[in-house]
């Protein structure tokens, strides 16, 4: 269902990974141009001039992270709204919309704020105040052009068009045949300048069926709600991505549109495009569409930091299916050395048929199918080394984070050897040079290392950072995180059936 | 270009001053107000096509951007022709013949010799084919051609790496109950196609149990032949390099005569019933349909404009426009009449609102009859054909994938011409073109409908849309796992 997924959270949502290392660096450089509007609106622009395409991302600073209490949800909600049109787009009659949009506003607050009160909610005004949404919402129809930008850019042959909300960041994609740049730069800075938030309470009902759809009925997402709600104490990386249901209920269109107002802001905003693009032609048109758009305040300073953990957590739940694994403990993030000996630990126990934990758990012991190791839930903040483990029935979670832990252990006494080192130094290279065969690939990464770390060349130094972990690195970061006290465990346990 | 339109000196108060940003001014131009841009000017590579001296096909494409090289060769032959008492043996023989190593050359250590240098070859036993796909560094190229064709020609099939890849398969069988969606795709494949066709049976723990390392030898006997394999290759590295390195790697591999036998034609199973297996899950996890279409058949670029506008096309498709723009019902819905050897599927799939769910196949249902009734509109049409045409472009982004494209339409029989016509055929098809296709592809009093899901939660009793089956997961999934409990 390629299409039909609006959003990306399920990926930026966890394991954002950031190991893709440099090599020829002079290689990307020399393809790579980097352009900052008057208003902060970042640019890079990448050239790949095989087929006449280009694959475009553009990402806010903002995600899950920046939400509070009772409008969880609230970034991956707006993303939603973000494709609803604009004054221009999306409308037959303007003047007529916004006339019942302001109704549509108000009645939907105070339905909204209504039915949050749960038990003690007036039912007869809540059904009241939904018939009256609803009759509002009927009258707007027929002065809605459905989906216009998917419209529009269907049309002319554009393929992917999507967002992506995580808990560092929210972002657009659409790639297009070349000729398209223009209305690429029309269709996006209107959006970002003057975004309708046509049927609101419509499409808050579709994230109500994707929460369900993607974490309700999903063990491995269910368990990785758990384990993240019991890992973080006060940051908000405890949150998902996707929102508290109850929250999702009742967040209301102002609410939507005050966070817009905060962080959609092109000081806050890289824009990144790769393809065949040169910047004599791109650099004026983007300038032209996108350079009034006023530079808004910078955005709130982010002030929670997680407290030291104190000693060990646990979740333990049943749910109708088999058992599941996550362990984790918290590090620090991105792009501190500790980050780059995490990942260098990550390959060495997780990465590939050769890896010490697929050799001896999945391999030679088989009470596992699988195992990954891995940074997350975002990486703007410190983070989690994290592991996330499948049993093989009729082996226990049990045995096998018993299991794991050993060679967690192990790590702690015995130093990596320097072959596992040159190992993983020679896959980060070359999934570097991987992550340039894509116009999308490389339009993100570039995108996210100069939105998340305010430089996309932090992509190339990686490597250097990684080449220069040693044994000794991996080893102490092993003693000094991956302890007892550090660490989080989730398990899923399958419920007994009733006989 | 005015930005903000205020509305009224009163609105003072934070939700007032909010509401005013909701509602924008003006905005910009209309998309439609601006000037066409020139029309592309492409014209694709075509790859080079090569023959071995003992009979492989290869297909290649230089590609001197980045110092990569990607190779993917096919076999003829997959799970369809497994006997039905060994359902799971091509995708066993394609896991083992990997992990299994060769006669010189253990599985562990082709793990770590690949992996060291940042190299992989997989191989996967699919329906219609035996795949083993490489990537690796072009520095690299002459050992993994080494190592790729000796594993293609001899693999050792060790009954320890059997034992591994069999115990995982299991432990996925116990798994896939987990989650609805994925048990109402089985449940559908079995009751579209027939639960006894090679199309819709299903494997389980009983059929696995019985495959032997023998077995794996003698299907991996049966369809590996230089004869019977195509060859596509990738990357910054020369042609006559690249022949080389195959003609030696393969050098001595006899050719044999490969049969595929004909598969018994499907015939059409669907009689309407609803099909309803209860699963404690906030959703009804639905799939519906009956038998599709042949492959490369007289409608294709007739049902490709049909799909697109039907429920392939995204946000422009009517599926998701009705059931989940216009009504919330759902967080994404796709459908279409697919083609197969012998015959596809027509499906609609969705994980919709369990409050709604028989609203929402009161829609389904009138989507298709509307499509079998009436004219598309011209806005439709052209939204439809545009969209196919100008987007064919991104084939060719990728040269591995278009490669793999290529290779996929060769060995399915497709025309030579396909990809150079492809565009033309699809400007052909008419309003009229696609209700015909309509009226004789899909049937909405045949198709059957599976949902998973929990029917107290739903808006009326199934019975009110139609004949109600019942079928117990609890049971099936018991008798699956039999002694395993």
């Amino acid at each position: 269902m390629a299409k039909s997924v609006k959003t990306l959270t399920a990926i930026f949502g966890l394991f954002l990974v950031l190991g893709l290392a440099p090599l020829a660096a002079q290689n990307l450089e020399e393809k790579v141009t980097l352009h900052v509007l008057k208003n902060g609106l970042t640019v890079i622009l990448a050239e790949r001039h095989g087929a006449p395409v280009i694959s475009t991302m553009y990402g806010f600073k903002v995600g899950s992270v920046d939400e509070s209490p009772g409008i969880t949800g609230t970034a991956h909600i707006f993303e939603h709204m973000a494709f609803k049109g604009t004054p221009k787009i999306g409308t037959k009659d303007y003047e007529k919309e916004r006339v019942l949009m302001e109704k549509i506003a108000r009645v939907g607050r105070e339905w909204s704020l209504e039915t949050a009160k749960g038990d003690k909610a007036d039912k007869d005004k809540v059904a009241a105040l939904r018939a009256e949404l609803s009759k509002l919402e009927e009258e707007q129809a027929p002065y809605i052009v459905k989906d216009e930008i998917d419209l529009i850019y269907s049309n002319v042959g554009g393929v992917g068009l999507n967002a992506g909300t995580g808990t560092d960041q929210t972002s657009y994609i659409i790639s297009l045949p070349a000729n398209q740049l223009e209305l690429f730069c029309l269709v996006e800075s209107e959006r970002i300048r003057n975004a309708v938030l046509r049927e609101f309470y419509i499409e808050r009902s579709v994230i109500q069926e994707e929460r369900k759809q993607t974490t309700d009925a999903v063990p491995t997402r269910l368990l990785s709600e758990m384990f993240m709600g019991a890992a973080f104490l006060a940051h908000p990386y405890k949150n998902p991505v996707v929102g508290w249901a109850s929250d999702i209920h009742s967040v209301t269109l102002e609410e939507a549109l005050a966070f817009k107002e905060k962080y959609y802001t092109p000081n806050n905003c890289v824009l990144a495009i790769a393809g065949d693009v040169t910047p004599a032609k791109a650099i004026p048109l983007i300038e032209k569409y996108f350079g009034d758009i006023p530079r808004g305040p910078d955005p709130p300073v982010f002030r929670t930091v997680e407290p030291k953990q104190l000693g060990e957590r646990r979740v333990r739940f049943e749910f109708d299916a088999e058992p599941l694994l996550m362990m984790g403990f918290h590090k620090p993030n991105f792009p501190a050395k500790e980050d780059a000996a995490a990942t260098v630990l990550s390959y060495i126990l997780t990465s590939g048929r050769s890896s010490r934990m697929y050799k001896d758990l999945i391999q030679d012991k088989q009470i596992a199918v699988s195992v990954n190791a891995g940074s997350g839930p975002g990486v703007r903040f410190p983070n989690l080394f994290t592991f996330y483990a499948t049993p093989r029935f009729p082996h226990t979670v049990e045995e096998l984070e018993k299991a794991i832990l050993e060679h967690v252990e192990k790590v702690k006494t015995e130093p990596v050897s320097e072959r596992e080192l040159q190992k993983v130094k020679n896959n980060l290279e070359a999934s570097y040079i991987r992550a340039m065969s894509s116009n999308m690939g490389l339009a993100g990464v570039l995108m996210r290392y100069q939105l998340l770390f305010g430089d996309w060349k932090l992509f190339l130094k990686y490597k250097d950072l990684v080449g220069s972990i040693t044994a000794a690195d991996v080893m102490d970061f092993a003693k000094t995180y991956l302890t007892a006290e550090n660490r989080t465990v989730a398990a899923l346990i399958k419920k007994a059936k009733a006989s | 270009m005015k930005r903000q339109y205020r509305i009224s000196a009163a609105a003072i108060a934070a939700v007032a001053a909010l509401l005013l940003a909701a509602l924008p001014g003006i905005g910009q131009k209309h998309p439609r107000e601006l000037t066409k841009p020139p029309a592309l000017v492409f014209k694709p590579d075509k790859p080079v096509s090569f023959t071995l001296s003992n009979g492989i096909q290869g297909l290649y494409f230089e590609d001197k951007e980045l110092p990569l090289v990607w190779m993917a060769g096919r076999f003829k032959g997959g799970n369809l022709w497994e006997p039905a008492e060994k359902a799971g043996l091509a995708g066993l023989t394609g896991t083992v013949l990997r992990t299994g190593g060769s006669k010189t050359r253990t599985g562990d250590q082709i793990n770590e010799e690949l992996e060291f240098i940042a190299a992989s070859i997989e191989a996967t036993g699919g329906a219609e084919y035996m795949t083993v796909s490489a990537n690796g560094l072009k520095k690299d190229f002459g050992k993994l051609v080494e190592i790729y064709a000796d594993l293609v020609m001899n693999p050792a099939f060790p009954q320890d790496k059997l034992d591994l890849a069999r115990n995982q398969s299991l432990e996925s069988m116990r798994r896939r109950w987990d989650q609805p969606i994925q048990v109402a795709y089985m449940l559908a494949l079995e009751r579209v196609f027939g639960a006894d066709t090679p199309w819709g049976r299903r494997t389980t723990p009983a059929t696995f149990k019985t495959i032997t390392r023998d077995d794996l030898a003698a299907f991996h006997a049966r369809f590996f032949a230089p004869n019977n394999m195509t060859i596509g290759v990738v990357g910054d590295v020369p042609l006559a390099e690249v022949k080389a390195a195959l003609e030696k790697a393969f050098k001595g591999w006899p050719k044999k005569t490969v049969t595929l036998p004909a598969l018994p034609a499907l015939a059409e199973k669907a009689d309407g019933t609803i099909y309803y297996a209860y699963k404690d899950t906030p959703q009804a996890n639905m799939f519906l349909g009956h038998l599709g279409v042949r492959r490369n058949g007289p409608d294709q670029y007739k049902l490709d404009v049909m799909n697109n506008i039907f429920g392939e096309g995204g946000f422009t498709a009517r599926l998701m426009k009705e059931l989940r723009s216009n009504r919330g019902l759902t967080y994404g819905i796709n459908g279409g009449v697919e083609a197969g050897l012998d015959r596809g599927a027509f499906m609609v799939a969705s994980q919709l609102k369990a409050a709604q769910f028989l609203e929402a196949l009161g829609l389904i249902k009138g989507i298709i009859t509307d499509l079998q009734t009436n004219l598309v509109s011209d806005e439709e049409i052209e939204t439809a054909k545009n969209t196919i045409i100008n987007s064919f472009v991104f084939n060719f982004e990728q040269k591995n994938s278009l490669l793999n494209q290529l290779m996929i339409l060769k060995l399915q029989g497709f025309p030579d011409n396909y990809y150079e016509t492809y565009i033309e055929n699809i400007r052909k098809i008419t309003k009229q073109d696609v209700l015909e296709a309509a009226k004789k592809h899909m049937d909405p009093a045949k198709m059957i409908i599976v949902v998973v899901g929990d029917e107290k939660k739903f808006d009326k009793p199934l019975s009110t849309f139609g004949k109600v089956k019942t079928i117990d997961l609890q049971a099936l999934q018991t008798a699956e796992q039999g002694g395993q409990k």
